[in-house]
């Protein structure tokens, strides 16, 4: 494997600036830096409207930031560049599957812009479609799956390209209770079998202690980083920690730091609702 | 549940009773007042009329000469209209060429050019398509066009971020997410092309024959049996086109909500 040890993704005082109407400008991210290590899952929390899911759109090369830097970097290697987009893939938070494509041909989609004969990619692709637990659905079309099963199909799409970084802008956010949980446990299991660099976009305090090595807490518009929280609950790990004295401590000291900053977001909504 | 069953049969069976009840009165009407065929035919003699213009060749003939028209205007239409509603949304700059001259054509009747079409290629077959072509065009072009320019940006997005180049992105992502768009223009278009043809008939190619030559030729000898006669054929022949259209907008776009 070429990535065994990973890649690192590594933001230098990114800062992104939206062009509003009436030259009123809106800072959406503000001097954040953060080294994201490889072989971890690191959770970006924080409250709606703080820039999160434009973080990791610019670390994917989708947008442009307004100044700093990213880099992605095999730490074995720091001395050789690797462009952005070409090492990580997006989960996206609307999935954004095509509606007019089978469920095979919607995981098979990245190995067919890449060239791969029809066969090959179509074998590939039912090896992951059958290890998110969707074998003989692969002639679906994904209106006519669920929603868990839809977001199975979102997960293997982006597997199936074998990229180093995975880019997870909450992705588990529209599903129910249940549906999640069971989710969150096969996130669990992918990343102990292939040890991606995860970036993980939530707003909820469980799922990010749950599943993360490091919890960035960011503060509300316009995003900085707040404070990083080193999780060190054993791996693997499973939905039974959440009860355990060590969960509830990180939890508390989390829900502290993100409640000023909800509030705070809360706050400036009300403010351009009221015009 | 008997009495529910019961009721959801009646539901279901009232749109064509009332059908029914209308033609039973029609005819009443008709013999009870001895009102003359050439105002309003009884619905019994229309029928005999339509068997006998079916069994003699007359209504096969001219329906066929008018559904080809239909259909060659309808084809070159959409093949145009569908290419540059795509290019448009390529290409800014054929967008806003393009958008001038749609935006300036557009809302002219497409009757209006029957006139100028006569003169320029004369009262035969060239005459009929080009008017249904044309008047199919506008529709199918601003459609797809539309479909196009509303592609989910997510989408798109999505798309890139698993590899896909410009060219990709235009061919497996945006003309496939404008497909409902570039159906609902086809209908659009057939319903004009249908229009254009039968009133083409009507005003130019007195020999040529069609549907709308047969009902002008038959209403200026006063044979309002084959007017009528002309009248159901072109309305059961129409709504099977559109069932038609949507029979294959579900075999092709099964993602899409049909209705």
């Amino acid at each position: 494997m070429a990535y065994a040890d990973g890649m690192d993704v590594v933001v230098e005082d990114v800062t992104q600036i939206w062009p509003g109407r009436g030259g009123t400008s809106v800072t959406a991210l503000a001097h954040v830096t953060h080294r994201f290590r490889s072989r971890r899952i690191t959770c970006l929390l924080g409250p709606s409207g703080c820039g999160k899911s434009t973080l990791i759109q610019i670390i994917a090369g989708l947008e442009g930031a307004s100044s700093g830097a990213i880099k992605i970097e095999d730490p074995q290697r720091p001395d050789i560049r690797h462009p952005l987009g070409v090492d990580s893939v997006m989960v996206w938070q609307n999935l954004n599957l095509f509606p007019w494509r089978s469920v095979i041909d919607n995981v098979a989609f990245g190995l067919e812009m890449r060239g791969m004969p029809r066969a090959a990619r179509h074998q590939r692709a039912r090896a992951l479609i059958a290890s998110v637990g969707l074998r003989g659905f692969e002639n679906h079309l994904p209106g006519q799956l669920s929603g868990g099963m839809r977001q199975r199909v979102a997960l293997a799409r982006a597997l199936v390209m074998e990229r180093p970084i995975l880019l997870m802008d909450e992705p588990f956010a529209a599903l129910d209770a249940q549906t999640k949980i069971v989710m969150q446990e096969e996130l669990l299991r992918i990343f102990d079998e292939t040890h991606k660099t995860i970036l993980f976009v939530t707003h909820a305090i469980e799922e990010a202690i749950l599943l993360g090595d490091e919890v960035v807490v960011m503060t509300a518009r316009p995003g900085r980083i707040k404070d990083v929280i080193a999780i060190e609950l054993p791996r693997p790990r499973s939905l039974d920690m959440v009860n355990s004295r060590e969960f509830g401590a990180l939890f508390d000291r989390t829900f502290h730091l993100i409640r000023e900053e909800v509030t705070k977001s809360m706050e400036q909504q009300a403010r351009v609702e009221a015009g | 549940m008997k009495a529910g069953t019961a009721a959801r049969i009646g539901q279901a069976m009232l749109p064509a009773l009332t059908v029914v009840a209308v033609v039973a009165a029609w005819e009443a009407l008709v013999r009870l007042r001895g009102i003359a065929p050439i105002y309003l035919p009884a619905p019994s003699s229309v029928l005999s009329y339509l068997w006998r213009m079916i069994a003699d060749g007359t209504m096969p003939y001219h329906l066929g000469i008018t559904l080809l028209r239909i259909f060659v205007g309808f084809a070159l239409a959409a093949v145009f209209g569908i290419l540059l509603g795509v290019l448009m949304g390529m290409s800014r700059t054929v967008a806003r060429v393009a958008d001038t001259w749609i935006a300036a054509l557009y809302p002219l009747p497409k009757i209006s050019l029957i006139p100028l079409l006569i003169i320029w290629v004369g009262t035969g077959e060239a005459y009929k398509i080009v008017i249904s072509a044309i008047s199919a065009f506008f529709p199918i072009v601003i459609s797809t066009y539309s479909g196009i320019r509303q592609t989910d940006r997510g989408l798109v997005k999505a798309a890139k971020d698993l590899g896909a180049n410009a060219r990709q992105i235009q061919l497996k992502v945006v003309i496939p997410a404008a497909i409902p768009s570039i159906f609902a223009g086809l209908h659009l278009g057939m319903g004009v092309a249908i229009i254009l043809v039968v009133a083409a008939e009507m005003i130019g190619g007195s020999s040529q024959g069609g549907m709308g030559w047969l009902l002008i030729s038959s209403g200026q000898v006063m044979e309002t049996e084959k007017v009528f006669a002309s009248l159901i054929v072109l309305a059961v022949v129409g709504a099977g086109v559109i069932k038609l259209q949507q029979w294959i907008d579900c075999k092709v776009a099964p993602w899409v909500d049909h209705g």
